[in-house]
């Protein structure tokens, strides 16, 4: 028999018979379904750390101190007060740092005009929105000249400007922090990201100015660093291992009381954690196209022992055990890849409106398709093939002669 | 004198069912020239059932030669047989066996598309010769929608359809009151008369009656 026959043939056997292939199929699509839509989220997740990996900083190093050690007792990390401005000024010289940026923060109550809001405040240097990825929107940002002479001049996050009802015509304008009169220079554009700290709340001042006014000492919560190069990461590294090391007079094979941190590396191991996750709740969901493929192997049995007189008939007038192996493994095959082209389309519609609802942007995979078309390919043959060998090996006078 | 279109030697079939031996057909020896009209006649029991899924090449002899139309059957592997039942017999059936929730013309046209005939010219050929049938106005209703006598006819235009060498008839009237069975009787004599070879398979003395000849079939045996 020709494969159109074929084709023709398990068509019309399905259509005969509309409630039960629906059901029969069901458990295909369920299964196609999940597993399109948990990859797609998944993948969209996967995005969504990718471009916070983007938004972090160009080439970012975070310097964090190390912990104090009391007697036996070890404190947390960030505890010691080892790390300072001056620190950070040594390290802008070093040859593979492209941009230092010191932070000196504390929550202060920010007001303007009669809107008010407590926030972030971070003393820092010009090289922060380089190494942070930030760009400005209104105005400009902190110059050397202010912290030189730790001017009272703030940057606004674009979430506290509108916070605060800070626009492009405020520029110029002061506002409070804590009680002193701050000149608003600039406002950054918004960065966004996901997360639990929004990037685009907080305000930024000198560090001189912050360490005057805010937190009265020279130590830094972190010192972020922007290496020149991605390849270049390793050697700023130790270069700025080596600089502090000397700074602070720590030996060879003495504990630093610094941490170097590569926020890159930390999200990238995150971001693969994730795509570790969407295989695992694939494999799960896989586990239902297998059920699936057990339902269609249950009605293609029933099947074949109902039509046990057709394929007696159709032995009779010629057909070939091949013919009828043939005839019931496309019906099963349509079966499962007629499932699993709606078990895709339900898929995707999921997985966009969960995109919509996570807000992430909604990524589309071909790929993901082709696996899953040939996944219920796959299953079709494998729980078609049983039955409609069972079929085939009818005898056709006991076939014949069958109620 | 042409090669006859059966040829059975000493053919016999033996059921084994485990504990005993049951032979079904004993040393059966039987020719049918081309354009004969054979009636096989003999009561429920007598082994005309073996004889028709012998000659239908549904079953194989276990023992003796079968020769169908030059074709020795009893070497024939599985695929084998079904390519000779394909081309070679028509066979009509007592409940006419028409495949369900299929039209008259896809019933007909079946044969030919295990032949590997393309849907076009098969459903040509299908209709033409329920046409000769005066089956004409029925190509596209279903076995359901059809009389009894109308069934059997397009079992006997699906029977006809591959111009097979043998028309193979197992009580062709057995459902059908007796005006539909006279009129496949009359189906049958005419298509003797334009040359067609047809076994006939009945209990029945007066179906029996329609062929040329009949060959009687006794406890296995041929008895005259």
């Amino acid at each position: 028999m020709k494969l159109g026959d074929l084709v023709r043939l398990a068509l019309s056997r399905l259509g005969t018979g509309k409630l039960r292939t629906a059901l029969t199929m069901l458990g295909v699509i369920i299964g196609v379904a999940s597993v399109v839509a948990l990859v797609s989220v998944g993948q969209g997740a996967t995005a969504g750390i990718n471009s916070r990996l983007q938004g972090l900083g160009t080439n970012l190093l975070s310097i964090i101190p190390g912990s104090t050690t009391t007697g036996v007792t070890r404190g947390a990390l960030g505890s010691v007060t080892t790390l300072t401005i001056e620190d950070a000024t040594a390290l802008a010289t070093l040859p593979d740092v492209a941009g230092v940026a010191p932070e000196l923060a504390s929550q202060r109550l920010v007001v303007a005009g009669d809107q008010n809001e407590t926030t972030t405040v971070i003393g820092t240097s010009p090289a922060y929105p380089l190494v942070f990825a930030y760009s400005m929107w209104q105005g400009s940002f902190l110059t050397q000249a202010s912290v030189d002479h730790a001017l009272r001049v703030a940057v606004l996050g674009n979430a506290t400007a509108s916070n605060l009802g800070v626009g492009p015509s405020s520029i110029g304008s002061t506002i409070d922090i804590s009680g002193l009169p701050f000149e608003v220079v600039g406002i950054m554009q918004p960065k966004g990201g996901i997360g639990f700290q929004n990037p685009d709340d907080e305000v930024l001042i000198p560090v001189t100015t912050a360490r005057d006014l805010f937190v009265g000492t020279d130590s830094v919560r972190t010192i972020g660093v922007s290496v020149a190069s991605a390849k270049q990461m390793d050697a700023a590294t130790a270069e700025i291992t080596a600089l502090l090391d000397q700074r602070h007079g720590i030996g060879a094979g003495g504990t630093p009381d610094f941490t170097i941190q590569n926020q890159a590396q930390l999200l990238s191991t995150v971001g693969s954690i994730s795509t570790l996750l969407t295989v695992l709740l694939a494999g799960i969901a896989s586990i239902s196209l297998v059920v699936g493929g057990i339902g269609i192997m249950n009605i293609m049995l029933v099947s074949v022992r109902e039509r046990t007189r057709e394929i007696g008939i159709r032995k009779a007038i010629g057909a070939r055990g091949r013919d009828v192996l043939l005839q019931f493994l496309f019906e099963a095959l349509m079966l499962s890849v007629a499932g699993g082209m709606i078990g895709i389309v339900l898929g995707v519609a999921a997985s966009a409106v969960i995109a919509v609802i996570a807000g992430w942007a909604f990524t589309f995979n071909p790929l993901t398709v082709i696996v899953s078309v040939v996944f219920s390919l796959i299953v079709g043959v494998v729980f078609g093939v049983w039955p409609a060998s069972q079929a085939a090996r009818l005898d056709p006078v006991v076939a014949l002669r069958y109620e | 004198m042409s090669e006859p279109i059966i040829r059975l030697e000493d053919v016999s079939r033996v059921y084994d069912t485990g504990k005993v031996l049951v032979p079904a057909l004993v040393d059966v020896d039987l020719t049918i020239d081309p354009g004969e009209f054979v009636a096989i006649i003999g009561p429920s029991g007598s082994g005309k059932t073996t004889m028709m899924n012998i000659l239908g090449c549904l079953d194989r002899p276990t023992g003796g030669r079968y020769i169908l139309d030059g074709t020795p059957v009893e070497e024939l592997d599985d695929d084998g047989l079904a390519a000779v039942r394909n081309r070679s017999i028509g066979f009509v059936f007592q409940s006419y066996n028409l495949l369900p929730r299929t039209s008259a013309l896809e019933n007909v046209a079946t044969p030919l598309a295990y032949q590997g005939v393309g849907r076009r010219e098969r459903l040509a050929r299908a209709q033409a010769v329920l046409e000769a049938l005066g089956l004409g106005d029925r190509l596209h209703h279903q076995p359901t929608e059809l009389s009894g006598g109308q069934q059997q006819r397009v079992g006997i235009a699906r029977a006809l359809v591959t111009e097979p060498a043998l028309l193979l008839a197992d009580e062709p009237t057995g459902n059908l009151d007796s005006r539909a069975g006279a009129e496949v009787i009359e189906l049958f004599r005419r298509l003797h008369a334009s040359g067609r070879t047809i076994v006939l398979i009945t209990h029945d003395p007066d179906v029996a009656a329609a062929a040329e000849r009949q060959v009687h079939i006794r406890d296995g045996r041929i008895a005259a």
